[in-house]
């Protein structure tokens, strides 16, 4: 988030887009609900009526995959209407005259035609937006697991630049991150073109900067992403370490990724359950869990907090870092004499300018949000505020494309795909927690009584859905959360593997997988075919 | 069960299910999780936490955690091994890949739930062992 969780009660217009936040970030919705009640407007752009979207003040009931339609739209309607913060403009960003010639034909009608939401109610965002003194954008993987996943999130910024909604309080444009320390995770160097503290690995500089610390010259030419690992194992990658994911389960295209990983020679997961993933592992290694280990996770704000050991593991299962630092010792790698978690964190403060400024001792407060590059500073709640990372702002000159596979006759309907309040990701965790299995026993299918009418669907009985990869059988839930066309379910369950379905296309420059849309075909069955194993 | 309250430990962490990162104590006894309390000076949270936070937690105790090293047998089932065995399988897995195919043939995959040090060693390891960038984490799918 460009902006501390506390802005978010901060905002005179709030436009959540992609986001299905009462359910996903209950804990911050809580803190848009204040802003409401202090008289905020909110804009909620999503496919389906969640309950985001009942309490909007306009909500835009987009075609899923039509994001950077709408908001090129918006941002066509807030140059013509004269909104652009033209002085912000001025000191603070490049390219504006160029974007104005690429939003010409952007107009609101334009977009109607490939959202489906009528020209009126987007010019009114954009007025209602463009026009507010503080205006914050609020997103998650809605906006980003498409194939034009950077187009979205790019088109979003524009908007802020456009109305110099950035660097100042109830402002900005604010990923809200799914998993505890998908942050976390980018910060410490876990992505194949950063060092830890993003430093890219093709600098030369930074190369000889690790070269240094490491002792072993890096490759300057980045790692390919995981998607591109995964197409590859049998053919060029012959060995993983998979540390607590259950790629099969959250994976698109299962079949693929089952095929791929039992096509390696050696597969070492390290995890606190037997996950799916795992039993296709040689070596299965038990990992400590989160209330049994130390160390940091980070947040969405970017704020560094400690993780602290509650209660010992079960039987002989070891914190991560300890079992990862043991394997790599076994195979002769030197600087992995790490006794604790206090020198490992230590190391990547020391390593990394965004985390300069502290260290295992300093963070224990948990009141640093990074940048903190030097000691003494007191860390960065709100990004951009004098000035950004680069210099100035760069508009970017997206366009609007097609969904990897779009609807035809034998695939109507649109699948959208998303998460649940009571469970998280692929289950491994809530799945096997008694209070919340009740609330959520099962995985349905959410359908518009219109399309279960033509369809031959009945509340409550099984139907088969299928895609061109795979089919599955799932329960039927009749609701007008769901559009017309457009049908729902979560990845959530093992025993209803969406992603069997999902996997069409990634997004070219990040590899997200296009996990929100896939067109399927859906028909009634009178019994689930095969009953989960138990 | 007479325990006095001397036998409960609160120990301030961080839920573990979302990016929001709310503060909360938990409440042990006899080695078991057995509450959590919002935290009232959690910043992220200022007291408040979801259905997830507050109950989530009991799969720490589910007997199915792992609590053994497993490796694979020669006839392909997964048996119970001690951590040398297990650690030693593992690395010379690695190093029989690295032998035969070289440095770009082994990739790693880090997690967006562990905490950042486990992170980090998955990178250091991946990068000191090969030399590559070939690491990722899962915020991809
Ligand atoms: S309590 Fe709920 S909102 Fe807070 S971090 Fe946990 S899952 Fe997220």
């Amino acid at each position: 988030m460009s902006n501390p969780l506390a802005d978010m009660e901060k905002p005179d217009v709030i436009f959540c887009i992609g986001t299905n936040m009462t359910e996903a970030h209950p804990v911050a919705a809580t803190r848009l609900k204040k802003a409401l009640a202090r008289g905020a407007k909110m804009i909620v752009a999503d496919p389906r009526r969640i309950r985001l979207a009942e309490m909007a003040d306009l909500y835009l009931p987009i075609r899923v995959g039509s994001d950077t339609a709408l908001l090129l739209g918006m941002a066509h309607v807030i140059v013509r209407e004269g909104l652009a913060d033209l002085e912000f403009i001025a000191t603070r960003t490049e390219g504006y005259d160029k974007l104005v010639d690429h939003l010409q034909e952007k107009t609101p009608e334009w977009a109607a035609s490939i959202t489906g939401v009528p020209a009126a109610r987007i010019e009114e965002a954009a007025i209602l937006y463009g026009s507010s003194d503080r205006a914050a954008i609020f997103y998650t993987l809605g906006i980003t697991e498409h194939i034009c996943g950077v187009e979205n999130v790019q088109s979003l910024c524009n908007l802020a630049l456009l109305t110099g909604n950035f660097g100042r309080e109830g402002t900005g444009v604010n990923p809200m991150r799914g998993q505890n320390n998908i942050q976390g995770a980018g910060d410490s160097g876990a992505l194949p073109n950063n060092y830890a503290g993003f430093q890219p690995v093709d600098d030369a500089a930074n190369q000889a900067k690790f070269e240094k610390a490491y002792g072993r010259r890096v490759d300057l030419e980045k790692g390919i992403t995981k998607v591109t690992a995964l197409e590859q194992c049998g053919d060029r990658i012959f060995g993983m370490l998979i540390d607590g994911e259950n790629t099969v389960v959250s994976d698109p295209d299962q079949e693929h990724c089952i095929h791929a990983l039992k096509s390696l020679e050696h597969l070492v997961v390290i995890d606190i359950f037997l996950t799916e993933t795992a039993e296709l592992a040689d070596v299965v290694l038990p990992a400590a869990s989160w209330a049994e280990t130390d160390g940091h996770f980070v947040n969405t704000e970017r704020r560094i907090q400690r993780v602290r050991k509650a209660v010992d593991s079960p039987g002989e299962a070891r914190p991560d870092w300890w079992i990862i630092g043991q394997i790599a010792r076994r195979m002769g790698m030197s600087g992995f004499d790490y006794d604790s978690p206090v020198p490992i964190f230590n190391e990547l403060c020391a390593l990394s300018p965004i985390y300069n400024g502290i260290d295992w001792d300093l963070a224990e407060s948990g009141q640093y949000q990074w940048p903190i590059p030097y000691r003494g500073h007191p860390g960065t709640p709100r990004l951009h505020e004098d000035a950004f990372i680069n210099g100035r702002g760069k508009f970017s000159f997206t366009d609007y494309r097609d969904p990897a596979e779009t609807i035809d006759e034998d695939y109507p309907l649109w699948l959208t795909t998303g998460r649940r309040l009571e469970s998280y990701h692929t289950r491994t965790q809530t799945g096997r927690s008694e209070g919340i299995n009740e609330l959520l026993p099962e995985e349905t299918l959410e359908v518009h009584p219109g399309d279960a009418a033509r369809y031959g669907l009945r509340d409550g009985g099984w139907a088969r859905m299928s895609s061109r990869r795979g089919a599955v059988d799932v329960r039927v839930q009749t609701t007008r959360r769901s559009p017309q066309g457009t049908v729902f379910a979560s990845f959530s369950f093992a025993d209803v593997p969406i992603n069997v379905l999902t996997g069409s296309g990634y997004d070219p420059i990040t590899h997200t997988a296009e996990l929100k849309v896939c067109p399927v075909h859906v028909e009634p069955i009178a019994e689930k075919a095969q009953l989960a194993a138990d | 069960m007479n325990a006095t309250t001397s036998d409960i430990q609160t120990t301030r962490t961080i839920c573990g299910y979302c990016g929001v990162g709310c503060s909360l104590d938990l409440v042990t006894r006899d080695n078991r999780i057995i509450a959590v309390h919002p935290a009232f000076d959690g910043p992220a949270n200022e007291g408040a936490l979801c259905v997830k936070g507050q109950f989530a937690y009991d799969y720490v105790h589910h007997p199915d955690r792992l609590s053994h090293p497993l490796v694979r047998d020669g006839e392909g089932r997964l048996r119970q091994a001690s951590w040398e065995e297990a650690l030693d399988r593992a690395a010379q897995g690695f190093m029989d890949v690295l032998q035969k195919h070289g440095r770009h043939a082994v990739y790693g995959v880090a997690s967006g739930r562990t905490p950042s040090e486990a992170n980090y060693m998955m990178q250091k390891f991946i990068r000191v062992g090969f030399g590559t960038n070939y690491i990722d984490n899962c915020s991809r799918a």
